[in-house]
């Protein structure tokens, strides 16, 4: 495989549908948020611009050339298509946004029958996404399965496809902001970035060494290439931590006031000895 | 969370050990984040990835440095919540942060540099002796220090307030009022 091919085989059959998918997404987005506004509800203007910004980059990630080595533009599109942009996606919240602006209707129904089936369930739960997302990021560049996308273009739409969706469901997994079937707990969510951020980064470091099997990348490329992954990876598992961390703070701090409020109705209404809060 | 309540029952020496854990966190992170920003990007000292690096070096290290990004974030929310409900004990957080900030030195000397050799300090020179033992003479330093803070936060607190150790009801509930206005 020459350097380069990766990003010169597949791209002309996928790119285009690719890109009319993700300004469809957008635009449909746009327009629910909009009629939700003109009904009287309110829809956040942040979530609506992380949600943009997100097509956006994944627009850009799917079109614009990158001037670097094959390799670290490879990587650079895959840090903005398969991790960057699906956490502004799912800040976006365009479930929850579904949800609030479909009538009561067989569309509603059916999309809330697939958000509580059992293996969408499954699908989001933390342990299975970060298999899914590592686990595929660890076949793509430790198999000839990147040497083989270079040379079927349906194959490399596939992958590509694969690298988008499974990052977007890591980041729905532990980011949790959407009404599904069931809440994991701080643990688990915390485990799955942990688990992650380390396949990732001990990815990256193979990588810096390795070239994935079957492929002939220059070595500097190569090393330009393996730590960007790592400190982009670093960059993404800090913004998550963050989303995670802020949840855990509001949801200490109701806590905090619902125990300081009990405490004072027991005050008040038996003066005694006082209260233990 | 059960957490929230749990915190806001204990008072006394629950907050000082978070205070210490909080700021431990935070100090470890930083070093954390000293030695990957002065050693490996301004020095060029420290390698990326060096080629001798046994597998389950490589993949400690890969955990490490995830739980880095992840202890200074905890570290900050967790001081923060500590900060809302005015249960800070201030030189508990410094001695933790001296505690976090030695601690790791020493951790990335001896475990990371000697047992899992991941990479040492300085390559290209005739004797690295000198350099691990400033390393580990800087992180045991700040560990010393640490110590010392640490012992005289809990002698000063112990004066301060004898009731507390008997029980969590003493002295913050004044506190607690003017915090959930």
């Amino acid at each position: 495989m020459t350097p380069g091919h990766a990003h010169q085989a597949g791209p002309e059959a996928a790119q285009l549908p690719a890109l009319c998918l993700v300004v469809l997404a957008a635009a449909v987005y746009l327009m629910a948020a909009h009629r939700l506004r003109r009904r009287g509800s309110a829809w956040s203007w942040t979530w609506q611009a992380s949600f943009i910004t997100g097509a956006v980059l994944l627009a850009v990630a799917l079109t614009l050339p990158v001037p670097a080595g094959p390799f670290t533009s490879h990587m650079s599109r895959h840090l903005l298509a398969g991790m960057v942009a699906p956490v502004l996606l799912v800040l976006g919240r365009p479930l929850r946004l579904a949800l609030r602006v479909l009538r009561p209707s067989r569309v509603r129904r059916a999309v809330l029958a697939v958000v509580h089936s059992r293996p969408a369930g499954w699908m989001v739960s933390p342990a299975v996404a970060v298999v899914l997302d590592m686990g595929g990021l660890w076949l793509l560049y430790r198999t000839p399965l990147l040497a083989a996308s270079g040379h079927h273009g349906w194959l490399h739409a596939v992958v590509h496809m694969h690298v988008v969706v499974a990052g977007t469901l890591f980041a729905f997994a532990v980011c949790q902001v959407e009404p599904v079937r069931r809440r994991w707990s701080l643990p688990w969510r915390a485990g799955a970035l942990l688990v992650g951020g380390a396949a990732h980064a001990v990815l990256a470091k193979t990588l810096y060494a390795t070239p994935p099997p079957g492929t002939a990348f220059a070595a500097p490329d190569l090393r330009a290439g393996a730590q960007l992954m790592y400190y982009g990876g670093d960059a993404v598992e800090l913004a998550l931590a963050a989303v995670v961390a802020a949840q855990w703070y509001a949801v200490t701090g109701r806590a905090h006031r619902r125990a300081f409020r009990r405490a004072r109705r027991r005050t008040t209404a038996a003066p005694g000895p006082a209260p233990v809060t | 969370m059960s957490q929230g309540r749990r915190s806001a029952r204990t008072q006394g020496e629950g907050e000082r050990g978070r205070s210490v854990a909080a700021a431990a966190l935070v100090g470890a992170a930083a070093m954390a984040a000293v030695d990957e920003i002065v050693f490996h990007q301004v020095l060029g000292w420290h390698h990326f990835f060096d080629r001798s690096t046994p597998a389950i070096g490589l993949l400690s290290d890969g955990l490490l440095h995830t739980a880095e990004l992840l202890a200074l974030v905890a570290g900050f929310v967790m001081w923060a919540d500590l900060r809302r409900r005015r249960a800070l004990s201030a030189a508990h957080a410094s001695a933790g942060l001296l505690l976090g900030l030695g601690g790791f030195q020493l951790f990335d000397g001896l475990v990371n540099h000697k047992v899992l050799w991941l990479h040492q300090i300085r390559y290209g020179v005739p004797d690295l002796l000198p350099y691990d033992v400033a390393w580990n003479g800087a992180g045991l330093v700040l560990v010393a220090a640490g110590t010392v803070l640490a012992v005289r936060a809990r002698r000063v607190g112990r004066r301060a307030q004898p009731g507390t150790r008997t029980g969590p009801d003493a002295g913050p509930d004044t506190d607690q009022e003017e915090i959930h206005r």
